[in-house]
């Protein structure tokens, strides 16, 4: 009987992936400079508000975590190769 | 957590169902350590018997998920995944949504899902055992990456550094693109997935 190689990979795109978690819903109150930048940030990621917003929550997060380790964040100039510290309140 | 349901090929080629878990558990890790750990160790311990050159081991053996799964528990940027077979750990895999974007001219700058560590358990490994349990982990893992990508709004796109044992399983199986060493990172190939390879990558069976 010839087996049929490829017959769970046909299977599993049947399936939805991955699993996700249920989402709670807020709402943003933005000035128009807030929603301005929003929109520019947005356009230029090839992202929608809500993943730009997520996006900036998730790398937030990051960061202070890892100062909070005693880490710094630093900013290097490609060409330069100058480095200013980034302060973080 | 939630878990999807997907398929992987058995030993007879049969499909088995599977469950894909969207973060590591305290049980997964539990599982991680009891099962793969062990088997790893006895590994080693058999390729340094046979005084086989360590350039020629698998070069992910140092790899601890318990740690792994320590560090990013409670970091948003990064996602978990573990897949279990027929109660047993099948493969595990970390991704980071924030700290790369694409390199590639027609996505440069662009967010992608960076997979930061994808391991298949060692009784589903050729180049640990004779008859690997499970094909196919590997694949449904980086299937995931793309879908989860394609959820946050990222259209598709992953990219990685590869170990170059694994180079193979990247440029051919996943058709990924290239983009050769990265001196910046260990000197470790550099892969990228665009939105069109993701298109035809989880709508094709992959090449074996």
């Amino acid at each position: 009987m010839d087996v049929d190689y490829f017959h769970f990979l046909r299977l599993c795109y049947h399936y939805h992936l991955p699993p996700m978690t249920n989402k709670r819903t807020m709402t943003l109150n933005l000035s128009d400079a807030e929603m301005s930048a929003l929109e520019v940030l947005a356009e230029k990621k090839d992202l929608n508000k809500t993943v730009v917003i997520r996006q900036a929550l998730r790398l937030y997060q990051m960061v202070d975590q890892r100062m909070r380790e005693g880490k710094k964040l630093f900013i290097e100039d490609e060409l330069t190769k100058d480095k200013s510290e980034l302060m973080f309140i | 957590m939630e878990k999807s349901l997907v398929y992987l090929q058995g030993p007879d080629g049969k499909a088995v169902q599977a469950e894909l878990w969207d973060d590591i558990s305290a049980e997964h890790v539990a599982h991680w350590t009891d099962s793969w750990k062990p088997e790893i160790e006895r590994f080693r311990q058999r390729l340094e018997k046979d005084g086989v050159a360590r350039e020629k081991w698998p070069q992910d053996l140092h790899w601890d998920w318990s740690e792994k799964a320590d560090a990013t528990r409670t970091v948003l940027a990064y996602q978990r995944f573990a897949l279990v077979c027929e109660g047993r750990l099948q493969g595990l895999m970390l991704v980071n949504l924030v700290t790369s974007t694409g390199r590639l001219a027609a996505q440069q700058g662009k967010p992608l899902v960076y997979i930061d560590f994808v391991s298949t358990a060692p009784w589903n490994r050729p180049d640990f055992c004779d008859k690997p349990r499970f094909v196919g982990v590997g694949s449904v893992l980086i299937r995931v990456a793309v879908e989860l990508s394609r959820a946050e709004g990222f259209r598709g796109r992953i990219g990685l550094h590869s170990l170059s044992q694994a180079e193979k399983f990247y440029r051919k199986t996943c058709s990924m693109t290239d983009l050769g060493p990265d001196t910046g990172y260990y000197k470790l190939t550099y892969f990228e997935m665009t939105e069109a390879q993701a298109t035809k990558f989880t709508s094709e069976p992959p090449k074996k």
